[in-house]
């Protein structure tokens, strides 16, 4: 089929969307900035293709070419907002890492791994505040992988290792010095106490019968 | 902005234009099936351009967020899906990553409609209150947002069709053969929903108030 036996409006449509091409490159070419200044976008640019030499010149018409101008210039463009964007930023990274874990597992999928929240920890706090059966909620986004009874094994070794340390170094916090400092005084206390009740007294020896 | 490039075959062939280039996100989306979490620089690519298109088919800031995040998490998980038709061989329904993820886009704004039972016909009524305003320049500052809601209104009066595939072309700079991706329509019926979508408004400016558009579509100066 050619292109005079197209229907009119096809024709014009396709005439159209060339210009359309024509009309965005060149707001293109302005927006990007290049070397030299700025290329102005050619006043008949559908003449340039050959398609349309020969057949009409004022093709596409004034209304068609002064609506394209004006939304290639004015229809606005949104941008969401900056705290959306990273947060969504943050959402796909947790579910980028949770398609990731089932390939660090060597394809062996989810099962024998455990992911648990790992909370933000700063500087100074005990870490046996975090060996606790519930985690707080909405803690810290990433996730912390856990390879099944390895880990487990790990945890137990590590805890007791823990409190061996903890016992082995008393806290130096003010209200530990005083309970230790009161459960010293209660322990000499009760020895002296003892001591008394085993010593025999002056006077009952003094009245006792020869 | 890279655009894609279009084998022109003559008279003959001129119906049927084809992408002639391979995805120029392929390396990005190549990327992205190897470590998931470099799709965020696919992310930080489109996000502006599919929280734009949510929000000209929505008009609603915060049912717009909804569509791309949906839309943004949706394409990760299913990126091993993706299937890029880009060359000629490949036939009809060019498809890049592009066309891919705003056809997700448009699914997911469908849906959204549908279980909100929203009237098809978006409300683009407001926007003047969308535009970021110059405190520096107050007086062009008011004439760009009278063009602005004039532009807006004019492409919010058109039907559905011809309003999408107005704002992918003019506003996400989507080129015929990516609007028919995205659309599921022929390139022939879009050149058409652009052309007549044009003319209405075109007509649409020259009987509002503007008279300096009725004035430059009559010929005058």
């Amino acid at each position: 089929m050619t292109l005079l036996g197209r229907d009119v409006v096809e024709v014009d449509a396709l005439v159209t969307d060339r210009y359309l091409d024509s009309l965005l490159a060149a707001a293109d070419r302005r927006i990007v900035p290049a070397d030299g200044p700025a290329a102005e976008p050619p006043r008949r640019p559908w003449l340039l293709s050959g398609v349309r030499r020969g057949l009409d010149p004022e093709f596409p018409d004034e209304g068609v070419r002064l609506a394209s101008e004006r939304l290639t210039r004015d229809l606005p463009r949104f941008h969401p907002s900056f705290r959306f964007e990273e947060r969504l930023a943050v959402r796909l990274a947790e579910a980028a890492a949770s398609m990731r874990l089932p390939v660090a597992a060597g394809g062996e999928g989810a099962s024998g791994w455990t992911t648990m929240p790992q909370p933000i920890r700063g500087l100074g706090v005990d870490p046996l505040d975090d060996l606790g059966d519930t985690a707080p909620a909405g803690s810290g986004p990433r996730p912390l992988l856990f390879g099944g009874a390895v880990a487990a094994s790990a945890l137990s070794l590590a805890g007791a290792a823990w409190m061996v340390w903890r016992r082995s170094r008393p806290s130096g916090s003010p209200m530990a010095r005083a309970a230790r400092a009161a459960h010293a005084a209660r322990a000499a206390h009760a020895t002296r106490a003892a001591r008394a009740s085993h010593r025999p007294s002056t006077s009952s020896m003094r009245g006792r019968p020869a | 902005m890279a655009r894609p490039v279009f084998r022109n075959a003559g008279a003959a062939q001129t119906a049927a234009p084809r992408i002639a280039h391979l995805d120029l996100d392929r390396p990005l989306v190549d990327a992205a099936l190897r470590e998931p979490g470099r799709f965020e620089a696919l992310y930080r690519r489109y996000v502006a351009q599919v929280y734009s298109f949510a929000y000209y088919e929505l008009g609603d800031h915060h049912a717009a967020e909804d569509a791309t995040a949906r839309t943004f998490l949706s394409a990760l998980t299913n990126l091993s899906q993706f299937e890029e038709r880009a060359r000629p061989e490949d036939g009809d329904g060019a498809s890049t990553f592009k066309v891919w993820l705003f056809q997700i886009a448009r699914n997911g704004i469908a849906n959204e409609r549908r279980s909100s039972r929203r009237h098809p016909a978006v409300v683009l009524d407001d926007p003047a209150a969308a535009i970021i305003a110059d405190p520096l320049n107050v007086e062009a500052d008011a004439v760009r947002r009278d063009e602005a809601a004039s532009a807006w209104r004019a492409v919010g009066r058109l039907p559905g069709d011809r309003r999408r595939a107005l704002v992918l072309r003019f506003v996400n700079e989507l080129s015929t053969a990516e609007i028919a991706g995205v659309m599921g329509r022929s390139e022939g019926a879009v050149r058409v929903l652009l052309h007549r979508g044009l003319r209405g408004v075109a007509r649409d400016l020259v009987d509002g108030a503007d008279g300096t558009d009725r004035r430059r579509a009559r010929g005058g100066t």
